[in-house]
């Protein structure tokens, strides 16, 4: 009973410090918060909203040899003409609609024009030649890719989207030269069959040019978070932000109030209370009491705060209340060991500044890394060496939806930490006020 | 007061590294006295209240507090004490009100109980109107009350008090001093400490001297004073250093001790009228000239410089 008495009182305390209760909520809702403005404009109601890039074709071409093209294949249901007409009829179709805005120009110069005019921002001449050169083994078929130089993104997309239509062509006429090559006299009337088939091919893959450069790839088998992310992509960039600050900051939580038992020391209310008839188990077990209730309370209203501001959807309840659990002992029990080696509070500069913030980083190197598969398997390794690293990877666990029995490792991982801390962190103390 | 004593201190002992805190030290505190350790700075009244009180095992001896051992049974001790310790021991965060209730927890009060005699307190220390101000908005006098009060919530027997009036303004160290004698009229039996010769004079019943570690006298302050006789102490200042004019005084017949405080020299006597004159020539000898005199009744000082050869303050 007096154990929770001096918890409670350490709680008030914790709670009443404008300080402690900044770092506790206000930083890390606030650095999310930071990056849900920097990065909100990629969302719109969960789908992207990219402008529309305005593209001006000028299609020069004359013509070439007729390859037998179905127009069914074709984009826009037409057949085309020419090679030219292709690429026109890719631009135009119904798929490209949301990120390119065509206007077709009669010459090379008056496309050019409309983007020195800034009236277009990216200008496609496909030369008279085009067909031809595209037919001719040793020929080179190249399109004019004029842009405003001053955008990157929009015209960056339309250029990619030509390079893999381009390199599909390619395919389709190292196809046909193959075939031409080893097919005996009478075959050569299968040519158009050859090339209706690669072409299929090609399309097929023009048509997903869209998802194929926009996609923000979500893990397999998506639930939960890694679901919400599909549908909108900053929550995966805010989600795990979020759950690292929750993490850096709990273990900081952690550390602070544990620190109560060296201020009360300085304060000389312990040596009081040690006078008191209370025993000294109780006025520890309350004092440690104290710093797992503190980072409790952090660690629900932070869960709680995240999903209804920012929308994060943390997983299934049993994989991240095993989580949440994790990190309230591991933090609980990180800050009361690392505390005992201190002897005063001066030397908590040291250590909020080296130990709690080198392994915190650490901990959350595997979030900086997510982007980079290669730095993302180094770093994860590099991060489960401390536990901010299991409490990180166990939270990602369950927001990406992964089995309670993934997530069980973490948490228990995180447990078999909390309690070496937790013994050695007593064994301590006991030694110290005995 | 009762005859039956509340503190038995036999044999203390205590070092820290090598330096020798407390040297066997031995007392008897009686039921109902306010029984004071006065010594400098340093002496080892801290150490011996902390041992009394359970905070530091003793290296050596013992000590029975109502009859019980600070060794084999320091719950019970505990239970019996309240310990006003010579230097804040307040949560600064919470009110007046709070502190209070939680410290009466901690005395094992609960309830309706504990409501009562926070209120109680509250009014004895004269701070109820402000109760639910945090102590950290409070007057360093305040704080005092407040460190008093939290040793009067479980209604103790005993009451140590630690140099309870270091650094605060003369009213609030009034107000603590009457408060002291309120308790001694309650019945209360009070150790207190101090280096204030005039707080342990006024207030004590009896007195113990310390020094480095030594309990070196013991008794009414009528006793203590008699240790000395007649002898007076005189307080001079010279115009120059006083160099070698200490070892001519301290030759000078009836001169029993000399001892220097910066600028002032402390010289014990037998008797001034006659000895004061020889003062006088012995510095004219050496071309000083004495600048000041004070002549003082024997007191506690007196005795401190009797029985160490230096001041109390040194």
């Amino acid at each position: 009973m007096k154990a929770l008495d001096i918890a409670l009182k350490d709680l008030t305390r914790s709670f009443r410090s404008p300080f402690a209760v900044l770092f506790m909520f206000g930083i890390p809702l606030l650095v999310t918060g930071m990056f849900y403005f920097m990065f909100g404009n990629i969302a719109n109601e969960g789908e992207f909203n990219l402008p529309r890039t305005k593209v001006i074709l000028a299609n020069l071409d004359e013509g070439g040899p007729k390859f037998q093209i179905n127009p069914k294949n074709i984009p826009g249901g037409k057949a085309a003409e020419n090679m030219g007409e292709l690429v026109v009829g890719v631009m135009q179709s119904e798929e490209m609609a949301d990120l390119v805005e065509v206007s077709l120009a009669s010459q090379a110069a008056a496309a050019r024009t409309a983007v020195d005019r800034q009236d277009s921002q990216v200008a496609i001449i496909i030369p008279p030649d085009f067909s031809k050169q595209f037919a001719d083994v040793d020929g080179e078929a190249v399109i004019e890719f004029y842009q405003d130089p001053t955008l990157t993104i929009g015209p960056g997309i339309i250029k990619s989207i030509l390079n893999r239509f381009m390199d599909g062509m390619a395919g389709v006429k190292i196809a046909v030269n193959i075939f031409l090559d080893q097919a005996e006299p009478d075959e050569t009337a299968l040519v158009g069959q050859v090339v209706q088939q690669y072409l299929e091919i090609s399309l097929a893959q023009s048509e997903d040019l869209e998802g194929e450069l926009l996609e923000v790839r979500a893990p397999s088998s998506p639930q939960g978070n890694a679901a919400a992310e599909v549908s909108n992509p900053l929550l995966g960039i805010i989600s795990p932000i979020m759950g690292g600050m929750m993490v850096f900051y709990a273990f900081f939580t952690g550390t602070s109030t544990a620190q109560s038992i060296l201020k009360e020391e300085e304060e000389r209310t312990l040596p009081r209370l040690f006078t008191t008839p209370t025993p000294q188990a109780a006025i520890l077990s309350g004092k440690f009491l104290a710093v797992f209730l503190t980072v409790l309370v952090q660690v629900a209203v932070l869960l709680t705060a995240a999903r209804l501001i920012f929308g994060i959807q943390w997983g299934d309840f049993l994989p991240v209340a095993l989580i949440a659990a994790g990190i309230v002992f591991s933090a609980s029990a990180f800050g009361i060991f690392v505390n005992s080696f201190l002897k005063n509070t001066r030397q908590a500069g040291v250590l909020f500044g080296g130990v709690l913030t080198m392994t915190g980083m650490l901990g959350m190197i595997g979030i900086f890394a997510m982007n980079s598969p290669a730095a993302a398997q180094m770093s994860d390794t590099v991060s489960l060496l401390v536990p901010q690293g299991w409490a990180v990877r166990g939270l990602l666990q369950a927001m990406n939806g992964q089995p309670v029995s993934s997530v069980l490792v973490s948490a228990l991982v995180m447990l078999a930490w909390s309690a070496v801390f937790f013994l050695i962190g007593v064994w301590r103390f006991n030694k110290r006020y005995e | 007061m009762s005859y039956v004593p509340a503190i038995e201190v036999l044999d203390l002992h205590r070092s820290f590294g090598e330096t020798k805190a407390v040297q066997g030290v031995s007392f008897e505190v009686l039921q109902g006295e306010i029984f004071s350790l006065l010594g400098p700075n340093g002496a080892g009244k801290t150490t011996t209240i902390s041992m009394l009180c359970c905070l530091l095992r003793p290296d050596g001896g013992d000590a029975r507090v109502m009859g019980y051992s600070i060794r084999s049974d320091p719950t019970g001790v505990k239970s019996v004490l309240g310990v006003v310790p010579q230097e804040l021991a307040l949560y600064e965060d919470l009110t007046a009100r709070e502190n209070l209730v939680f410290w009466g927890k901690m005395y094992g009060l609960r309830g309706a109980p504990l409501k009562a005699r926070v209120d109680e307190v509250l009014e004895i220390i004269g701070l109820r109107d402000r109760s639910n101000e945090r102590v950290g908005k409070y007057s360093g006098g305040m704080k005092r009350r407040v460190n008093i009060g939290v040793a009067l919530l479980h209604k103790p027997k005993i009451i140590y008090m630690d140099e309870p009036t270091v650094g605060i303004d003369p009213q609030s160290r009034r107000n603590i001093l009457d408060s002291v004698v309120a308790l001694k009229n309650q019945g209360m039996t009070v150790l207190y400490t101090t280096h204030y010769m005039e707080e342990a004079q006024e207030l004590s019943d009896r007195i113990a001297i310390m020094d480095h570690g030594n309990l070196i006298a013991c008794g009414t302050n009528e006793q203590l004073v008699k240790l000395v006789g007649q002898q007076t102490r005189i307080d001079l200042t010279l115009n120059v250093e006083a160099g070698s004019i200490l070892s001519a005084w301290q030759s000078v017949r009836g001169v029993a001790r000399v001892s220097v405080e910066e600028d002032k020299i402390s010289v014990l006597v037998d008797d001034s009228n006659q000895v004061l004159p020889r003062l006088f020539e012995a510095a004219t000898r050496f071309s000083a000239r004495i600048t000041s005199v004070d002549i003082r009744e024997p007191n506690l000082e007196t005795v401190f410089l009797h029985l160490t050869g230096r001041a109390l303050r040194d």
